[in-house]
């Protein structure tokens, strides 16, 4: 297997590859938005989503360039996610919504499932492959790795994997990477350093 | 660990009961004796919801305190009458766990974590707990990736468990949505009007030793995304057409030896539609069809645990069981909906799943 490209976005920028696309000011509270406009993308519904989905779609926006003949591997393409907190922002969000005004409102319930931003991604780019959410108390490259040869052994060609970190324990992150079946091997250093570059930048 | 690991093709994997708590009773007799008698665990309760409305529910009654952990915990202590502590507390074995929202109670701190402390304290088993929560389709995922697992040989078993529990929060979010039926659901039926919430806890093993007492064999899965919508049916059935297909050719099971299909069949207007599309884009409208939402309510992130268990019981007792609540065809496409049990030699059972994020999810399972 073979890592085509990588995106990572946190409260100070967006990078690909390692290198910055997108400088953040220092304080920004609403720092997806900045990334959104500075890169110039045009998805509307991007106002329409939840910071889980919106963060995966902007990584996604930067990662795309890298993967530009996808669209035939359409079924061919795995979906590999997974945070530490599921929806938890989203919930508590809809919780405000019925308490105490009693008014549940059904456009946060629809992001109350953290798998949902798997779907964005599939509907931005009509993919129609193996997606899969799994909850994890920290990043764990071993863990990646391991769905990741098991999805290509399962005949898939490609997988695109994300990690969302949480508020709470202030790692607000969003880490895209994706592999190809190709030759070769990744080690479980090699990923978590990619990681860990972004993290001290 | 990973690398050195040898994909084992070819290899016989099987599942077999663990547990399965529902407003129907504890384990397999029971629901069997259930089943038969094409009981349901929906009745109404009252003022419920933001609207504080009366509305149809499938809830446990002997569940207080904390639901959650409180069924998790029962559901553990049942697994352990089935299957020795030495087997589940073996580095050998997995443990998946498939849920949506867990122990919501324990907002804003971490909604997994009771999950992991009571799996941990049950079983003693060195292992992380592998968290699905992939919505309505987690439990079908779940028992596919178990099954990668053992042919991976990462694991000799793996135990999946599928839990959710009702809560004001499930029940306004699908308040809020539309979505919920005033009438108890009636999946495929012209009168159906939406869902009807359920709670339960299901667990299976999936081994690669057949042992002692009843068991299925696996034979495959797959899933697949609509890449249509996120939090409604695909209009063509093409994520349910995709994954069908796609685990018919990982099974090497020919279309023509299946015996039965275990639906989704939330009773949504929209989701039966899909589905019996789907089911003659497939060419499957003349196989018998059930959902058991009928019986169980939806059951969110334990439903396709709690589905496969009961077609598991259709395949050893080889009887189909009737779709509760359907009287009369409401979808577009005709599909073979079981208005009525039927005993017949059952062998080839597919189980299909979907779910919001436009996920679908299915599964082969047959007779040994």
């Amino acid at each position: 297997m073979k890592i085509l490209g990588h995106s990572f976005i946190n409260r100070k920028g967006a990078f690909l590859n390692g290198k910055e696309v997108v400088s953040c000011p220092e304080n920004e509270a609403k720092f997806l938005r900045h990334i959104y406009k500075a890169l110039e993308v045009n998805y509307p519904k991007f106002y329409k989503m939840d910071t889980l989905s919106k963060s995966v779609i902007l990584a996604d926006f930067i990662l795309s360039p890298t993967y530009t003949d996808l669209t035939e591997q359409e079924d061919k393409l795995q979906l590999l996610f997974a945070n530490d907190e599921s929806s938890k922002r989203t919930d508590l969000s809809f919780i405000e919504s019925y308490v105490p005004k009693e008014a549940a409102s059904p456009s946060l319930f629809v992001y109350t499932l953290p798998n949902i931003l798997t779907g964005e991604l599939s509907i931005k780019h009509k993919w129609y492959g193996e997606n899969t959410f799994f909850i994890l108390d920290k990043f764990n490259a071993e863990f990646y790795l391991e769905q990741i040869r098991m999805s290509f052994s399962r005949g898939n060609e490609y997988c695109l994997c994300g990690w969302i970190g949480s508020v709470d324990k202030k790692n607000e992150e969003c880490f895209l990477f994706l592999l190809s079946k190709s030759e070769g091997e990744v080690t479980f250093n090699e990923l978590e350093n990619i990681l860990n570059t972004y993290r001290n930048e | 660990m990973g690398k050195q690991t040898k994909l084992e093709r070819g290899l016989s994997l099987f599942l077999k009961y663990g547990t399965l708590i529902t407003p129907l009773g504890i384990g397999m007799d029971e629901h069997f004796e259930a089943l038969s008698k094409n009981e349901t665990g929906i009745s109404l309760q009252e003022e419920k919801g933001f609207e504080e409305v009366d509305l149809y529910l499938s809830t446990i009654k002997d569940l207080s305190g904390n639901r959650y952990n409180n069924l998790l915990e029962m559901a553990c202590d049942e697994i352990l009458r089935v299957h020795t502590l030495d087997l589940l507390k073996d580095k050998s074995t997995g443990i998946i766990l498939s849920t949506t929202k867990a122990d919501l109670d324990d907002l804003p701190n971490d909604t997994f974590q009771s999950s992991r402390d009571i799996i941990k304290e049950k079983f003693q088993n060195p292992n992380d707990v592998i968290i699905i929560s992939n919505a309505c389709i987690s439990g079908v995922l779940a028992v596919n990736l178990a099954a990668d697992y053992l042919e991976f040989g990462k694991f000799e078993n793996v135990l999946v468990i599928g839990i959710d529990v009702l809560n004001e929060f499930v029940v306004n979010g699908f308040q809020s949505l539309r979505a919920l039926s005033p009438a108890p659901c009636a999946p495929f039926d012209t009168d159906r009007k939406g869902v009807t919430l359920g709670e339960a806890c299901a667990a299976l093993l999936v081994t690669k030793n057949k042992g002692e007492g009843f068991a299925v064999e696996y034979s495959g899965g797959s899933s697949s995304n609509d890449a249509n919508h996120i939090s409604g049916p695909s209009r063509t059935g093409e994520g349910l057409v995709r994954s069908v297909n796609r685990t018919l050719e990982r099974s090497a099971i020919d279309k023509n030896d299946i015996d039965f299909i275990s639906a989704h069949g939330t009773a949504t207007l929209y989701n039966d539609e899909m589905e019996a599309l789907g089911f003659n884009r497939l060419e499957l409208q003349n196989v018998p069809v059930n959902s058991f939402k009928g019986n169980f309510g939806h059951t969110l992130g334990a439903a396709g645990l709690v589905e496969i268990a009961a077609s598991m019981l259709s395949i050893e007792k080889n009887t189909l069981f009737a779709s509760v609540g359907f009287k009369e065809l409401g979808t577009t496409k005709a599909i073979n909906i079981l208005k009525e049990n039927k005993t017949q030699d059952v062998n080839v059972v597919l189980k299909t799943a979907s779910g919001f994020g436009g996920g679908n999810a299915s599964l082969l399972i047959r007779k040994v």
